[in-house]
């Protein structure tokens, strides 16, 4: 073994050095490239303020100061305060920890399983692709708000609660969407080739479909973040999810609403991150794409 | 009188990511009247540029840097685009390579047909008979029904047909065909040819065809361009540059051929070395680095064009009236071809043969339509194989050739178990392998590889190379591998420089490519490898050397082949049997040298004569059979050839001939054999 390596110093040197270079130069890709770093420092921000909320906030989120009611920017308050007088900078940032964690196991959790039916599905049996696609038919044929009020009535309103939700309900786009890829893959030559070798079914899934399928995924997961954040926004404002007094971007758009004769403030304080928020991932999401494919890579 | 296209030192530059690549470099031949030229090159050659450059259809990141296009004494590079549309599809129009992609499958030719004439004042019922009277000239029966059908009803020979007929409906003066039959059959290869001659004749239309097949060339052509890194190496009349070709690279691209090499040889020519992607014009000859008679001033010099004492001319120095090099023997790549006409791997034929099928019939579920949708029906069956025997022994090659259609792919697929059968057997060394379950059938996957007929393709494209040749290993796990150590010896086996172990199939040319599928199949050391158009997708020179390789490990580890292709020409050199399938049935099986020699069945016949040779002396009358191959949906009563077969008799329509053996050994399935 030494013997071997010592004729190969060369291959031997560089091999490990050649895997860290190649991170380095997939991070310099997305830095490099304007879409990839806006979208990176969005990103890291959004991660950021969610975190270090308790420490940044210049206010508790829920301390009242009737005074100060619906008062406007100033030094005091960052974003002006709303109708009870809360700092609404303090809630904004405190907002952000539940639309992270909404978000980021929300899409998370249903992207792994939409992969993973979705492989199944494309790649398995007939009758296993019917009947998923059978099940993925009647979650979608339900609009959200009723499978919602209907577990609430059973279950209790609870942030978890909303969580599953969000995950049942946007499974069947990811699965349908890796379904269809998978599909396409699964009569070309280079399947058949790892058929021929033996390869069995996890193999072929994750080694050989699973990379060619994902890169679209991270699109529609970017794009997705948005969406399950004002679904949590909107079941919140139901009484379905978050409670009052806890703070979530929803909630401060749902209240800035009902004030928006009096005052803008509470609107554009909790409509800019969820913006910043929405292109931070998306670009994010193209740039790995992007990154992530090869040939994509060659091109450019 | 002028020629009608006059190119003179064009230079096309592209921007890419990696700086400005000139992909022709002071290109200059011309295209006389009435007169067919071809272009021939390797992939890379730039010969599909000099077309695009001349429609003014390259694309966007193209430029022309240089030079001048005359066409009929008018500069076409002064002309604006509006003119330049004018001129296409009037004056000059193309023929496209794939009929399928190049027609638009929701409009009926007509429709086609009747946008193309968009130009001219005639009514539409003159517009229709014009376009009938096309479709006749080009030889599709019932013009005028056919001419409302749409593309996907028309055959691949029909559409290339029908193509042709496009091309020519508004009588331009330039005719450009673009690998007109390389997407193909070779009976419908031959037949496409043959029309091409004919309107020639009848039409005295000018045309410039571009093609990597110098047998094409060689039977239609009256000039030659010889392509290589975007710059002409020499031009000329197509039977002085064939007898007495003077440039080394054409020297070698006609030795290399494997259709000019009538006796069998183990061993193919080749031309070393890769073409070179060639960001910068190199300061001397472009061949250089893979000319075997370079010297100091190829390096350093550009050569100029030298002409011959027959007229043509070719830009080398060895060609100089100084030349050091002057009457040198030609190439000697293929060095060791005369000796190798014995089989060096010469099968000692054991009596059990490796791989024995016996009646095998697979049937594939066809397109049902609704009514295969309601519960309790199924789609119709299809058999796409009938009554298949075939013996492989140990060590030996048994080339298997068809058409398009003919199950020869299947056939190969369901010996590996990824097609299931409906009846008959496949014997491994007595083994039966048909009803075994995946399970069953792993462990003996080791023993049996395929290489498949996408070079590319048919390797995962996310894994690196490193992945895909020790992927065998990590599925059947065979105990103390050194993984590194085993890349790099199968990277050395089959001459796959070991840097090339961390790139990804993407960044391989197509030779490379094909390397990496060989030693994926040889990784577990098998006993049988199928391979499906080994040399599909290549060059001529790389074709060579990929067969060679495989020729050399056949030897080293005793291997037995299973080769499918539709190249007669290659299966020739490799074969030491060869069996012919038609409509998913055998027809003809036995010795290869044999069946060359003499086909006892008529379709055998017409695939052997119908190869075009690289010489231009030798044109034949291509005894082409007519029509095309039908589907396998709607097998032909009888004899199923009958419907091609110019020797069909009456019984032939009637009754469906068994199998025969013939003195020689011979299995054929006819009534008549050519020989008794």
């Amino acid at each position: 073994m030494s013997a071997t390596r010592s004729d190969r110093p060369l291959v031997a040197a560089s091999a490990p050095d050649r895997l860290g270079s190649e991170g380095w130069r997939r991070l310099r890709r997305i830095v490099g490239n304007w879409q990839g770093l806006t979208g990176l420092i969005l990103v890291l921000l959004f991660f950021a303020s969610a975190l270090f909320a308790p420490v940044l906030a210049p206010y508790d989120p829920n301390a009242l100061d009737i005074p100060a009611r619906l008062s406007g920017p100033s030094w005091l308050h960052f974003a002006g305060t709303d109708q009870l007088g809360r700092d609404t900078f303090s809630r904004v940032l405190h907002g952000g920890r539940i639309a992270l964690y909404v978000a980021a196991i929300g899409v998370s959790t249903s992207l792994a399983i939409g992969l993973l039916l979705g492989m199944l599905a494309g790649y398995g049996a007939r009758w296993l692709d019917g009947l998923l696609l059978l099940l993925f038919d009647v979650i979608r044929s339900f609009p959200t708000i009723v499978i919602a009020l209907a577990a609430v009535a059973l279950l209790g309103p609870s942030l978890n609660l909303v969580l599953t939700i969000i995950i049942v309900t946007s499974i069947p786009s990811y699965a349908r969407l890796v379904r269809t890829s998978t599909m396409a893959l699964r009569n070309t030559e280079f399947i058949i080739a790892e058929r021929s070798l033996g390869v069995g079914l996890g193999r072929i899934l994750w080694r050989h479909i699973l990379p060619n399928v994902v890169g679209p995924m991270f699109i529609l997961a970017a794009m997705d973040v948005p969406v399950v954040v004002t679904v949590e926004a909107g079941l919140s404002f139901l009484g379905l999810g978050v409670l009052p007094p806890t703070a979530s971007w929803g909630s401060i758009l749902n209240e800035g609403y009902l004030l928006i004769r009096q005052t803008p403030w509470p609107i554009i304080a909790g409509g800019i991150p969820l913006i910043l928020a929405t292109l931070g991932f998306t670009f994010l999401g193209e740039a790995l794409r992007d990154i992530l494919d090869p040939r994509l890579g060659q091109r450019r | 009188m002028t020629a009608l296209l006059q190119i003179r030192n064009l230079d096309v530059t592209f921007d890419t990511a990696r700086g400005q690549v000139k992909a022709l470099r002071g290109v200059s031949f011309d295209v006389p009247r009435g007169k067919i030229v071809g272009v021939v090159g390797e992939s890379g050659s730039g010969k599909s540029t000099v077309i695009w450059a001349i429609t003014r259809l390259l694309s966007a990141n193209g430029r022309i840097a240089g030079g001048e296009i005359r066409f009929d004494g008018r500069n076409l590079l002064a002309l604006t685009e509006d003119e330049m549309r004018a001129f296409r599809g009037q004056q000059a129009s193309i023929v496209f390579q794939d009929p399928m992609t190049s027609q638009i499958p929701v409009k009926s030719y007509l429709q086609q047909m009747l946008d193309i004439l968009y130009r001219r004042k005639d009514r539409r019922a003159e517009k229709i008979g014009h376009g009938v009277a096309m479709l006749r000239r080009v030889g599709i029966p019932d013009p005028d029904q056919r001419i409302n059908q749409f593309p996907h009803q028309f055959s691949g020979g029909m559409r290339q047909r029908a193509g042709i007929a496009m091309a020519l409906l508004m009588n331009p003066q330039l005719l450009i065909a673009d690998e007109p039959t390389t997407a193909l059959d070779v009976t419908m290869e031959a037949q496409i040819i043959h029309l091409l001659r004919k309107l020639q004749a009848e039409l005295q239309t000018t045309i410039l065809l571009v093609s990597h097949n110098l047998g094409l060339i060689a039977e239609l052509c009256d000039e030659i361009v010889v392509m290589y890194a975007g710059e002409v190496m020499e031009r000329g009349d197509i039977r002085s540059v064939f007898a007495r070709p003077a440039h080394p690279y054409t020297q070698a691209l006609i030795e290399c051929d494997p259709a000019r090499i009538l006796e069998r040889s183990r061993r193919l020519p080749t031309i070393r070395g890769d073409l070179q992607d060639l960001p910068a014009a190199p300061a001397g000859c472009v061949f250089a680095s893979r000319c075997p008679h370079a010297f100091d001033r190829c390096w350093s010099e550009k050569p100029a064009a030298h002409v011959l004492s027959d007229g043509h001319d070719a830009r080398c120095h060895l060609l100089d009236a100084s030349g050091v090099g002057r009457g040198k023997p030609p190439l000697a790549a293929h060095a060791g071809t005369p000796s190798a006409t014995t089989n060096p791997g010469s099968p000692t034929r054991s009596a059990d043969p490796l791989i024995s099928v016996r009646d095998l019939c697979v049937s594939l579920p066809g397109p049902g339509g609704l009514k295969a949708l309601l519960p309790g029906r199924s789609a119709p069956m299809i058999d796409v194989l009938l009554d298949v025997n075939l013996d492989l022994h140990v060590g030996e090659t048994l080339g298997l050739v068809g058409e398009s259609g003919s199950g020869k792919t299947t056939l190969g697929r369901t010996i590996l178990g990824l097609v299931r059968a409906r009846s008959g057997s496949v014997k491994l060394r007595g083994r039966e392998l048909i009803g075994l379950s995946e399970g069953q059938f792993r462990p003996l996957r080791g023993n049996m590889a395929m290489m498949f007929q996408d070079p590319i393709g048919s390797l995962s494209p996310r894994q690196s190379v490193r992945s895909l040749v020790l992927e065998p290993f990590d599925v059947h796990r065979p105990p103390g591998i050194d993984r590194d150590a085993m890349a790099d010896k199968l990277a050395d086996m089959v001459n796959l420089p070991r840097d090339l172990l961390s790139r990804y199939p993407h960044q391989l040319s197509g030779g490379q490519a094909r390397r990496v599928g060989v030693a994926r199949a040889l990784a577990l050391e098998p006993d049988l490898i199928i391979a499906d158009e080994p040399t599909a997708g290549l060059d001529v020179s790389v074709q060579g050397e990929v067969l060679n390789l495989m020729c050399r490990l056949q030897v080293e580890h005793s291997l037995s082949y299973l080769i499918i292709s539709h190249n007669l020409p290659v299966v020739r050199h490799v074969s030491d049997r060869l069996a012919i399938m038609y409509l998913g049935r055998i027809v003809e099986q036995g010795d290869c040298e044999a069946i060359f020699r003499q086909p006892a069945h008529p379709y055998t016949e017409a695939l052997v004569k119908g190869i075009p040779r690289p010489d231009p002396e030798q044109r034949r009358i291509l005894v082409s059979i007519e029509g095309e191959v039908p589907s396998v949906a709607r097998r032909p009563s009888g004899c199923e050839f009958h419907t091609r077969c110019p020797y069909a008799q009456d019984r032939c329509r009637r009754e469906l001939p068994g199998e025969t053996v013939l003195a020689d050994g011979r299995h054929v399935r006819c009534h008549f054999p050519l020989m008794d």
